[in-house]
């Protein structure tokens, strides 16, 4: 299986970048970490005319925090977040949803931008800058401007990022202190992808509830982010019964398909019982001094 | 789509070619560089028979261009073997008969050296995790698992070599001559295809 | 894959009827439809482009409308293959009243096969209901504008309107 004919530049600027996709529009496709693009490439469902490959252009893999936001280049790869002391200090939930995206070989290659642009419907990162409450920088013709995580998944592999546009940061608040947090997904096997994943943050204050962050993935077009979850818990002392009240909301909330891997009855089921486990799991890791992650990612074989 | 000039170092010797932008880098290596040890087992990033290491990190030769590898380093399996001498991750896949029809092999031993380096002492649990991406369909894996244990002690024994050179495993296992890198020479089976 | 579902539309019965029927709806409303050419009564050779996002396929095959029974009711047969794979499916489409605006009730089958089905099992069945909603959305959208041939003169009427041959609610 080889991909069909393609012209091909690789800019060393992102200025150049963004006029090659300005002239090709359409017809052009960006190329990140190409564990998504490269094999539809292979298998001919995608024939792009042209590929802007991004691996060659300088000024998109910084990685810092400024200002209680962690910045995060388009062309991070997935494996040096995931290894990132940054990271695991100020968004372990980040870190932790990254030990379960692929394999190894996959995020030695991948990189954040490319997974959040490529918007795959049971992908992790894309839940993650939901549930934080995210943002992204894009760059096009008509110069830059931000697109929120929550109007930034429209549905399957499709953003609100113009086909003229680079994206060329992603960026997240930066979690709270003392926060605790969960990623938890299920998956027939390591590495495939989530047949339901939830991320979780919980911040609490004097044993209160003060901020919940319920985000899901795996269970629809887009990943969602259980409003009326969080809302149930902003406020209440965590309990049993919260969590179960919590992962109802959860369920009420989303319309999964069902397909030759799970139904969508399981895939409603599983999601409440990951909401359950992640807001224990989250709890347990809430008020350790700075949100230093220690904990393992979370991936539970079905 | 005309063609370009790519230029890498594969084991330590350069290697040049001209080729389309579509030409994958699996191809690239196979075809143009003479390397058939780099497998074709799915060609769409799932089986990671095609794993090299590129740069030092594991990843998968057919979901990248060989234009996007100009100036690379690479290692594949071929690059392993010091002459007669067996890396130590082949050495322990041979002796704890980790491959059968050999096919998916050489990915698992280029991912295993990356593995292993990054990992020096892995848990089983860690061990599987970290071979997630490779699929072998004769072995049911148990044997790869103890393999890349056994690789693992292997490359941080830091046991002294007796006079001999020899020292017999406590469970009465074969004898293991232990170097820092590579076991000392013996004679390579050959395997009848 | 069994995909059903109800729209409302805007226009009585007959106008949706014969809007359906019409085959320049039908291209307006199916932006990958790159040809429908009939090739007999009711019988069409149609090329339709159709996917999300990059992952497009070109299908090449035939479009066919039979159990017809005006102005509620008929179905659609259809079959094509193309480079990712191939889908071969029937639905029906039912009318009813409802004052001056109609409900339509779709009910399909399709199967879809190839490299697509393989590899894209896990979002054909949203990808397919999407791709449908996107149409009726569409052709709800048909009838505020002026119809072309086919269907009366003056145009469909608007919600609320009364015209020719529906009855006053």
């Amino acid at each position: 299986m080889k991909p069909a004919a393609f012209e091909y530049h690789a800019p060393r600027t992102i200025g150049e970048a963004v006029r090659l996709l300005a002239a090709h529009g359409d017809d052009a496709k960006v190329l990140a970490g190409g564990q998504s693009l490269v094999p539809l490439m292979n298998m001919r469902l995608a024939r792009p005319r042209v590929i802007v490959d991004l691996n060659r252009v300088r000024g998109l893999d910084g990685l810092r925090e400024a200002r209680g936001v962690l910045k995060i280049g388009a062309m991070v790869r997935q494996r040096v977040a995931e290894r990132s002391p940054l990271v695991a200090s100020r968004c372990p939930l980040l870190r932790d949803a990254l030990g379960c995206v692929g394999h190894p070989q996959i995020r030695n290659r991948g990189t954040i931008g490319g997974s959040v642009a490529h918007a795959d419907p049971a992908a992790e990162i894309p839940a993650v800058l939901a549930a934080l409450g995210g943002e992204v920088t894009v760059r096009g013709p008509k110069g830059a401007r931000t697109i929120r995580a929550a109007d930034l998944f429209v549905t399957y592999l499709t953003t609100a990022i113009d086909a003229r546009e680079l994206l060329t940061e992603v960026r997240v608040p930066v979690q709270p202190r003392g926060a605790g947090w969960s990623w938890m997904e299920i998956a027939r096997r390591h590495g495939d992808f989530a047949l339901a994943g939830v991320g979780v943050m919980l911040a609490l204050r004097r044993g209160v509830i003060a901020e919940a962050r319920i985000a899901l993935t795996g269970v629809g077009p887009a990943p969602v982010r259980a409003n009326a979850a969080e809302r149930l818990l902003t406020g209440s002392r965590p309990s049993d019964a919260v969590w179960q009240d919590a992962a109802e909301a959860v369920r009420g909330a989303i319309d999964p398909d069902g397909d030759l891997h799970a139904s969508a009855e399981y895939r409603r089921h599983v999601a409440g019982v990951l909401t359950v486990r992640a807001l224990r799991e989250a709890l347990g890791r809430a008020g350790a001094p700075g949100s230093g992650g220690r904990g393992r990612p979370r991936r539970e074989a079905a | 789509m005309a063609p370009r000039d790519v230029a890498v170092t594969i084991n330590g010797r350069a290697y040049h070619g001209r080729v389309e932008p579509r030409k994958t880098l699996a191809d690239f290596i196979r075809e143009d560089c003479g390397l058939t040890g780099t497998h074709l087992g799915c060609e769409h990033g799932v089986c990671g028979a095609c794993t090299i290491l590129m740069d030092g990190d594991a990843v998968r030769s057919c979901l990248l261009f060989a234009v996007q590898a100009d100036g690379a380093e690479l290692r594949t399996v071929e690059g392993l073997a010091d002459g007669d001498r067996l890396h130590p991750i082949q050495q322990a896949f041979w002796e704890h008969h980790g491959l059968q029809c050999g096919f998916c092999t050489p990915g698992f031993l280029m991912t295993s050296v990356a593995f292993l380096r990054e990992h020096p002492h892995p848990t089983e649990r860690e061990i599987r995790e970290g071979l997630a991406g490779n699929l072998c369909r004769c072995t049911g894996y148990q044997n790869i698992v103890k393999a890349v244990a056994a690789a693992a002690d292997m490359l941080t024994s830091t046991a002294p070599a007796s006079d001999s050179g020899r020292r017999v495993a406590k469970k009465g296992a074969r004898a293991r001559r232990r170097t820092p890198e590579h076991p000392p020479r013996r004679r390579r089976r050959r395997i009848a295809r | 894959m069994k995909l059903d579902g109800t729209n409302t539309l805007p226009a009585p019965v007959q106008t949706v009827w014969e809007t359906i029927n019409d085959p320049d709806a039908l291209r307006r409303c199916t932006p990958g439809l790159k040809e429908l050419k009939p090739i007999g009564p009711d019988s069409y050779q149609a090329t339709l482009t159709v996917g999300i996002a990059s992952v497009k396929g070109t299908y090449a095959g035939t479009l066919k409308i039979t159990d017809k029974r005006a102005p509620t009711h008929y179905k659609i047969v259809l079959e094509g293959t193309g480079g990712a794979g191939f889908m071969k499916g029937e639905g029906t489409v039912d009318l009813e009243a409802q004052g001056n605006e109609t409900l339509l009730r779709w009910s399909g089958d399709i199967q879809v096969g190839g490299l697509i089905a393989g590899v894209g099992q896990r979002m054909l069945g949203g990808v397919g209901k999407m791709l449908i909603g996107q149409f009726f959305k569409c052709l709800e959208q048909q009838f505020g504008l002026p119809s072309s041939g086919g269907a009366a003169a003056g145009g469909p009427a608007a919600p609320g309107q009364p015209s020719a041959g529906s009855g006053d609610r």
